[in-house]
């Protein structure tokens, strides 16, 4: 799987992992996959968006579009919000909390 | 997993997918528009980073790093590029392409003139702006800008209340359109951008509004339009939100004070050139704001 930048503050293995115990076909894994990969992202970049200057929003949607994996956007979007390492990582905590819920939910869904 | 909890599961995961990519898409519409403009979904980022790889990477660093050559990115067409052009980048090739069409002076545009800056709007910023639309322009489609005040939005909007570029101060009336919303509670995020990103035009010297006053007046009330300063090449979108400014100033539209300050139009007599174009957006899809990207898809190079 290819890298986002930001992949290392937000682990979503932990959810794929959980997913993993479920014993799904290859086929119906990816797709949940790739909805939480979806979620997960419009979160991230929501939260980056909202707590970067109006200004810079142009220029770090081109950089994100040139280098999804880049790790200097870290660096850049540090420049700007010092912090932005810690709130991505606490939101994206938030998040899979969300997801890992959703995901009890549907197996004790079984035998009602 | 049981199917049933498969398909429960499923419709949980796509529902909040959908929530947050609508979340996105209300906050920042802008930064949406700009990687759709590109060709890539918000949510399919990682597919996207996969077809770079898999594009080769000293092929994709070529054509997709911020610091390729200018000269190498403007022996394409704009409209053609698969990557979009950093702002900077942008601003330069549009002014450039500008001088080459625009009077040394601040005089009126002449037919061709305006035809020529149809298609630089097209080809650099992917929109469709004209000088005349559905029959109706201005006086000016090339002039002076000078700088406004906040707008109140509705009844007891105070200055503060704007939240930025406070010292531009508020108007003590209101606009030529009244106020934006009845009251605070029915303010909306567009109303508040609008009233954000709003120009004023001289509809009071056209001349045919006091004949047609009816008609003009719903015309050109929130009218989209494109606002570029060709000495840097910024353009923001803007609506018409005000009237003036009246011609003894020497001034043919007013701005915003965030329309004056991202265009960074003001000269030291607190005014500067602008082209004003009308856009033709019948389904609303241009958001307000500063536009540093082409809006149009690309329809070449897609596969590099």
């Amino acid at each position: 799987m290819s890298k986002i930048f930001y992949d290392h503050l937000t682990l979503h293995e932990e959810i794929t992992a959980k997913l993993d115990i479920q014993h799904l076909d290859p086929q119906e894994r990816e797709e949940l996959v790739d909805l939480i990969d979806q979620t997960l992202h419009h979160h991230v970049l929501d939260l980056i968006l909202t707590h970067l200057p109006r200004e810079h929003h142009a220029d770090f949607v081109s950089r994100l579009h040139a280098a999804p994996h880049d790790l200097s956007l870290l660096d850049y979007l540090k420049t700007h919000i010092p912090d932005i390492e810690a709130k991505i990582s606490s939101h994206a905590a938030k998040i899979k909390k969300e997801i890992l819920s959703d995901i009890k939910k549907s197996q004790t869904h079984r035998g009602k | 997993m049981p199917a049933q909890d498969l398909i429960s599961l499923r419709n949980r995961l796509k529902l909040k997918s959908q929530q947050s990519e609508l979340l996105l898409k209300t906050h920042h519409p802008h930064a949406v528009a700009q990687l759709e403009a590109a060709g890539v979904r918000p949510g399919s980022i990682r597919k996207h980073a996969a077809k770079l790889l898999a594009a080769g990477a000293t092929a994709t660093a070529l054509m997709t790093s911020p610091l390729t050559p200018i000269a190498l990115r403007a022996a394409l067409p704009a409209a053609s590029q698969s990557q979009p052009l950093s702002p900077d980048d942008l601003h330069l090739l549009l002014k450039d392409a500008l001088k080459d069409v625009l009077p040394t002076r601040v005089d009126p545009l002449t037919p061709a003139q305006e035809e020529k800056i149809s298609e630089l709007l097209y080809d650099y910023l992917g929109i469709h702006a004209y000088a005349q639309l559905e029959g109706n322009r201005l006086n000016h489609s090339y002039g002076l800008i000078g700088a406004e005040q906040h707008l109140p939005r509705y009844p007891g909007d105070t200055l503060e209340q704007h939240g930025a570029y406070l010292k531009a101060g508020i108007t003590p009336g209101l606009g030529a359109w009244r106020y934006f919303a009845r009251s605070k509670s029915e303010m909306t995020p567009d109303l508040i951008a609008k009233e954000r990103y709003y120009v004023a035009v001289q509809t009071l010297y056209l001349p045919d509004w006091h004949t047609r006053l009816a008609y003009l007046r719903d015309w050109y009330k929130y009218r989209k339009v494109a606002v570029v300063n060709p000495k840097n090449g910024k353009a923001v979108i803007a609506v018409v939100a005000d009237s003036g400014p009246a011609s003894w100033t020497g001034k043919h539209f007013g701005g915003s004070p965030e329309v004056m300050a991202y265009l960074e139009a003001k000269d030291g007599r607190q005014r500067g050139p602008v082209v004003l174009f009308f856009i033709d957006d019948p389904e609303d899809r241009i958001p307000l704001g500063p536009i540093d990207y082409n809006l149009e898809k690309p329809s070449l190079l897609q596969s590099i």
